[in-house]
């Protein structure tokens, strides 16, 4: 049971929900960008949530199945065809032996997922086969795919044709993208001015954006409140002694353009961060692409735990209407 | 500061899901540090955690806020600080051979004259302290080590270099490190190891763990 990839567009990785638990060995989560739109299409496919499924960013690849299996592909809006003719995204998809997968152009969003009946069966590295490629580590031989690569997949008993998830139960970003954020950790080093102003700019996607962070430019820097550089910092107003980062945190070098560290940044460093952007609209973040507006939006933490419930409701009922 | 004094520890949430507790203070502290390390232990043990994370005297820990409520959650931290700390088994002593300067070692001879020192005084430098191995993170088994001697403190470069190869050796404010990647770092080159800090498929995959020691062995001065 396996794969082979014609041509593997422009940065595509084998992904599950990622590897946990190892940041104290300067593992990061690693795993999909956009994790709603990955159970999704596990789902959709008869698999279990957290099997391995083909991420892909921006440019779709071409793929040949060498098997009879169940696809779906949710995220982006990048249309599927099966043998040249396109096909529904959000859709499971009955593929034969022999058909050959690819993709038009991309409409909306960034990162679109392609799950397998049976899932990629690549090793399972500290718990996950998420691909993460600095550390050289999970996935396909720890990179991205390339041409002539042929993938396991695992036994799968795949789903009936046309089963799908309703509008309702997507989620994609808003134009300007809202990103609700938790001020906290150093944004007492920055003035209450600019703590406000970082709120009220409007932000773009700055082309460095990828699974180790999303850059944003366009609102002014941050005026900071003067200190005495601490051992190991630099002498720059936002370095701070180094410290673990989680997933979500904005760090912003120089207090000129905040970067959101996603799933494969590193785990800590010496860059002071001014809060975090709530999980449950990192999956939106997965789905911009350069130069799309996007705000920061203070919450409270009630509202960041409301919203992860939210999510989590959400994820039940795209589970209950596949079931 | 002395073994009896509590540094004090400001917590701050990183989003809902993580907390920073930061006890660095103007000079690194290896009591701090112990403390750092024991306050990690014990909220390891505590349901809701899922992982608490040294970094250099602060602590970052990951949990879960539908399970752990994140202000009870400041409450034991907070609280759980103040325990006495137990000694601490020692770690094991690991010498790193490294062979200084050349084309491997690119910053050696300008980080040098900028000390106003030779090579050799730096290499003597470097090689003379044991150092503690204070955290694990950053980049997968990358160790920051303490015990740097301040002659050879030196501020990060202004521009981080893209690729700093697998097993550089490497000095960035007062704090010396080994690249167990390929990976950017804004930290300066002195020289490199072939030893190996990270196997994904070994069992720990990190060769190093806190508390753990480390003596650097000149191989060889290249200019």
């Amino acid at each position: 049971m396996s794969i082979r990839i014609i041509s593997p567009g422009l940065s595509t990785t084998v992904q599950d929900l990622g590897r946990p638990g190892y940041y104290h060995i300067g593992i990061p989560l690693s795993g999909a960008m956009d994790r709603l739109a990955a159970r999704a299409a596990n789902l959709l496919v008869g698999n279990p949530e957290e099997a391995a499924l083909l991420e892909v960013v921006f440019m779709g690849p071409e793929i040949e199945f060498l098997q009879d299996a169940t696809v779906a592909v949710t995220g982006a809006e990048l249309p599927p065809k099966v043998n040249g003719e396109e096909k529904a995204t959000w859709t499971s998809l009955a593929v034969k032996k022999g058909d050959v997968l690819s993709f038009a152009f991309l409409k909306k969003g960034a990162r679109a997922y392609i799950a397998i009946s049976g899932g990629i069966d690549v090793p399972v590295v500290l718990g996950s086969r998420s691909t993460y490629t600095l550390g050289a580590l999970g996935g396909f031989e720890g990179r991205k795919l390339a041409s002539g690569d042929v993938l396991p997949v695992g036994a799968g008993r795949g789903a009936a044709e046309g089963r799908t998830v309703a509008g309702e139960l997507r989620r994609s970003p808003g134009a300007p993208a809202e990103l609700r954020m938790l001020p906290g950790l150093y944004w007492h080093r920055i003035t209450e001015a600019a703590g406000r102003q970082f709120l009220e700019d409007t932000w773009k996607v700055a082309p460095e954006a990828d699974r180790i962070g999303y850059r944003f430019k366009g609102g002014k820097p941050l005026e900071f409140v003067p200190r005495e550089p601490p051992f190991g910092a630099g002498s720059d107003p936002s370095n701070i002694v180094d410290a673990c980062y989680p997933y979500g945190s904005i760090q912003v070098p120089s207090g000129t353009e905040p970067i959101v560290l996603h799933r494969d940044a590193v785990s800590g460093g010496g860059y002071f961060m001014v809060g975090a952007v709530i999980s449950a609209d990192m999956d939106l973040i997965g789905q911009l692409q350069p130069h799309t507006p996007a705000r920061f939006v203070e919450v409270t933490m009630e509202q960041a735990l409301l919203a992860r419930n939210d999510r989590a409701r959400l994820i039940d009922r795209i589970r209950q209407a596949l079931a | 500061m002395t073994s009896d004094s509590i540094p004090s520890l400001t917590i701050s949430m990183e989003g809902a899901g993580a907390l920073l507790a930061d006890a660095a203070g103007p000079v690194f502290s290896d009591a701090c540090q112990q403390r750092i390390w024991a306050l990690a232990d014990r909220l390891r043990e505590e349901p809701g955690v899922e992982e608490a994370v040294p970094g250099m005297n602060n602590l970052m820990v990951v949990f879960d806020p539908l399970r752990l409520d994140p202000a009870s959650l400041e409450a034991i931290v907070a609280r759980r600080w103040k325990e006495p700390v137990t000694g601490r088994a020692e770690g094991r002593l690991i010498e790193v051979p490294v062979s200084y300067g050349g084309s491997a070692g690119e910053d050696l001879l300008a980080f040098s004259a900028a000390k106003d020192l030779t090579p050799e005084e730096v290499v003597a430098r470097h090689t003379a302290p044991i150092y503690g191995v204070a955290a694990v993170g950053a980049m997968p088994g990358f160790v920051y080590l303490s015990g740097l001697d301040p002659a050879l403190s030196m501020p990060r470069r202004a521009q981080p270099r893209m690729a700093v190869p697998k097993g550089a050796v490497i000095v960035g404010g007062s704090q010396a490190g080994i690249m167990p990647v390929t990976a950017p770092s804004g930290w300066h080159i002195l020289g490199h190891t072939a030893l190996s800090l990270f196997d994904p498929l070994a069992e720990p995959p990190a060769a190093f763990r806190p508390g753990d020691r480390i003596r650097f062995v000149a191989r060889e001065i290249l200019r």
